[in-house]
């Protein structure tokens, strides 16, 4: 969209600062902060911390946050601050890959769901429809019961569950632009369904898409963490947020920090997905009305 | 009218009948051999062969299915293999108390995003409006084990309020009913606040505004009444979700529901119940979808000219 207010015939030789164009807003920034702060150490595991993830220490076993272990010891002495930073990096990952399969995969079945042929069209519906009232916890337990649990297993699990709800709202848009005259038109110009769909139609779905982006990695976070602390999803003694909460489960009562400090870590990467995703949605939002306006 | 309802029940039908198939099949073709599972380890052959008469599956596969679905109609999922009981029993008890921790979620949940969306729509510079984007951001971002755990720290470990687990009363729905509401509050309240603002742009509202209507009345009947049925739709689509956090809440709270019970059946290898539950569980959404579907139509006369 700004590439749209950037080449404006109107626009005069010097515009407005770069960020200023680029239409930021708090939430946008403040998410983008948060999880470039959240990213990067993970990345930076190996330097920032204190010691090896699975290094067992039993002389250490379950101590409370302190200077030595920022976020206390786990029942075999681990370290848990260092267990988080590189439990980032597993989590992030696979949720990553989640969300690109389940994003990917929506919108091929949400732009089907628009433009297929007509027998495609209400089978697509219906898939969607049911994928969305299935949950998705009772799916993975039927999966996982059939198959042995492992991380691919785990992003496919990501994918079945959550490719429906981009479906949808790719669907929606697509089908919305499609009644528009500028589709009609390329029609009766004798222009290919499938061209209309991806050259003229896709382009408007892109800003949805980015918005979605963020929400399903969040939720993508949120699910692998969910899974993997029900033992359906990353398998020790590989770290990874849910597994790591998982460790701590027997705990709750005594030790709070096993639980506790994983989860914050689960929650401030979400929580940075989210507000990017709001962010980008009001940002599109006023985008668009101003389109309207012109 | 009437053939429409007619269509989506053999809808919901043939959804059902099409989940059983698949997840028969797939438990069939990947979980290995029922009576390797159910036999004692060193089982001698002829002991293991015995087994298998007992559960038809030296028949061929399609019989077996036929013979699975038949018994199915008739409410009969077989036996469980860890509980040495029919699945049938097991689903009755802990499924009435899946429902009730559903229920009671959802409508502390609705109601949640009933007041605070409307305020948060009606006053957008507001603390209200504050506390309702905070809150849709925190409780989307907030696994439903993660705070369930937190409040089982500060209100059962810490202030000794609450039950932490189990299910022993009132008491014991409290906390895993607030656990789930956070989880399902954010698209409710989000999808109330922009129904509202929009509803409240609407002539009529704007018409009873100048007529010098209560100002209440106009946004708790007049306008509500438009605002929530988006929210309909909103939870028919979530009623997966919903149920998903349910399930995880069990787990945590150490609920007796079919969340944990699907759990228990997992970890045991207990194919019939887990046959059992996700059938029984799914009928029951569809079930529930079913009826927001007509819900929906007696609520909105739009639809129901537009299908009949």
């Amino acid at each position: 969209m700004s590439i749209s207010v950037a080449t404006h015939p109107d626009r005069p030789r010097s515009g407005p600062p770069l960020w200023r164009r680029l239409h930021l807003n708090p939430p946008l920034v403040a998410g983008a902060v948060l999880l470039t702060v959240l990213l990067l150490s993970a990345i930076a595991a190996p330097l920032l911390a204190t010691a090896g993830p699975m290094d067992i220490d039993l002389r250490a076993v379950r101590q409370a946050p302190s200077a030595a272990h920022w976020f206390g010891t786990d029942a075999v002495g681990r370290d848990l601050f260092s267990r988080v930073l590189y439990g980032g990096q597993v989590s992030l990952l696979v949720a990553g890959l989640g969300m690109m399969g389940s994003l990917s995969f929506g919108t091929l079945m949400g732009m089907l769901g628009a433009f297929g042929a007509n027998w495609v069209r209400p089978i697509i519906d219906r898939a969607i429809d049911i994928q969305l009232a299935f949950p998705y916890v009772l799916l993975a337990i039927a999966i996982t019961s059939a198959v042995k649990p492992s991380t691919p297993v785990l992003v496919l699990l990501m994918v079945l569950a959550a490719w429906a709800g981009a479906a949808r709202v790719v669907r929606a848009i697509a089908l919305q632009e499609r009644g528009k005259d500028y589709v009609k038109a390329a029609d009766v110009l004798g222009v290919s369904r499938l061209r209309i769909a991806l050259l003229h139609v896709f382009p408007t779905v892109l800003p949805s898409l980015m918005v979605l982006a963020a929400m399903q990695m969040a939720a993508m976070i949120v699910f692998e963490a969910t899974l993997s602390f029900l033992g359906m999803g990353v398998q020790p003694p590989t770290p990874s947020w849910g597994g790591i909460m998982l460790d701590g489960k027997n705990y709750i009562t005594s030790s709070w920090w096993l639980t506790a400090l994983p989860g914050l870590a689960i929650v401030l990467t979400s929580l940075s997905l989210v507000l990017i995703g709001d962010g980008l949605q009001a940002r599109t939002d006023a985008l668009r009305s101003r389109e309207g306006d012109q | 009218m009437r053939s429409f309802v007619l269509r989506r029940i053999l809808q919901s039908v043939i959804i059902v009948v099409a989940i059983a198939v698949t997840v028969f099949i797939v438990l069939r073709l990947s979980a290995g051999d029922p009576a390797r599972i159910r036999a004692p380890v060193f089982a001698r052959p002829d002991v293991i062969e015995q087994y298998r008469r007992d559960f038809g599956i030296d028949r061929p596969l399609f019989e077996q299915l036929l013979t699975f679905l038949g018994s199915a109609v008739r409410g009969d999922f077989g036996q469980s293999f860890r509980f040495q009981a029919p699945v049938t029993d097991l689903i009755m008890v802990a499924l009435p108390k899946t429902l009730l921790l559903a229920g009671v979620s959802l409508l502390l949940s609705l109601s949640i995003a009933v007041v605070l969306g409307s305020l948060a729509a009606l006053k957008p510079r507001s603390g209200w409006a504050w506390m309702s984007s905070a809150l849709a951001a925190f409780g989307q971002s907030a696994p439903v084990f993660w705070s369930g755990a937190v409040l089982v720290l500060v209100f059962a470990v810490g202030l000794r309020w609450l039950p932490s687990g189990g299910f022993s009363g009132f008491a014991s729905l409290i906390l895993p009913a607030i656990a789930v509401t956070l989880s399902i509050l954010p698209t409710q309240l989000r999808v109330l606040r922009t129904s509202m603002e929009a509803v409240l742009q609407q002539e009529y509202i704007k018409t009873a505004k100048a007529f010098g209507l209560n100002q209440n009345r106009i946004i708790f009947v007049y306008a509500l009444k438009n605002a929530c049925l988006p929210l309909l739709t909103v939870i028919g689509v979530d009623v997966g979700y919903l149920l998903g956090g349910v399930i995880v809440a069990e787990v945590v709270f150490a609920f007796p529901g079919i969340g944990e019970l699907a759990l228990v059946a997992l970890n045991a290898r207990d194919y019939p119940l887990i046959q059992g539950i996700t059938i029984v569980t799914a009928a029951t959404f569809v079930i529930v979808n079913l009826l927001i579907d007509l819900l929906y139509v007696k609520v909105d006369p739009r639809i129901r000219l537009e299908r009949t």
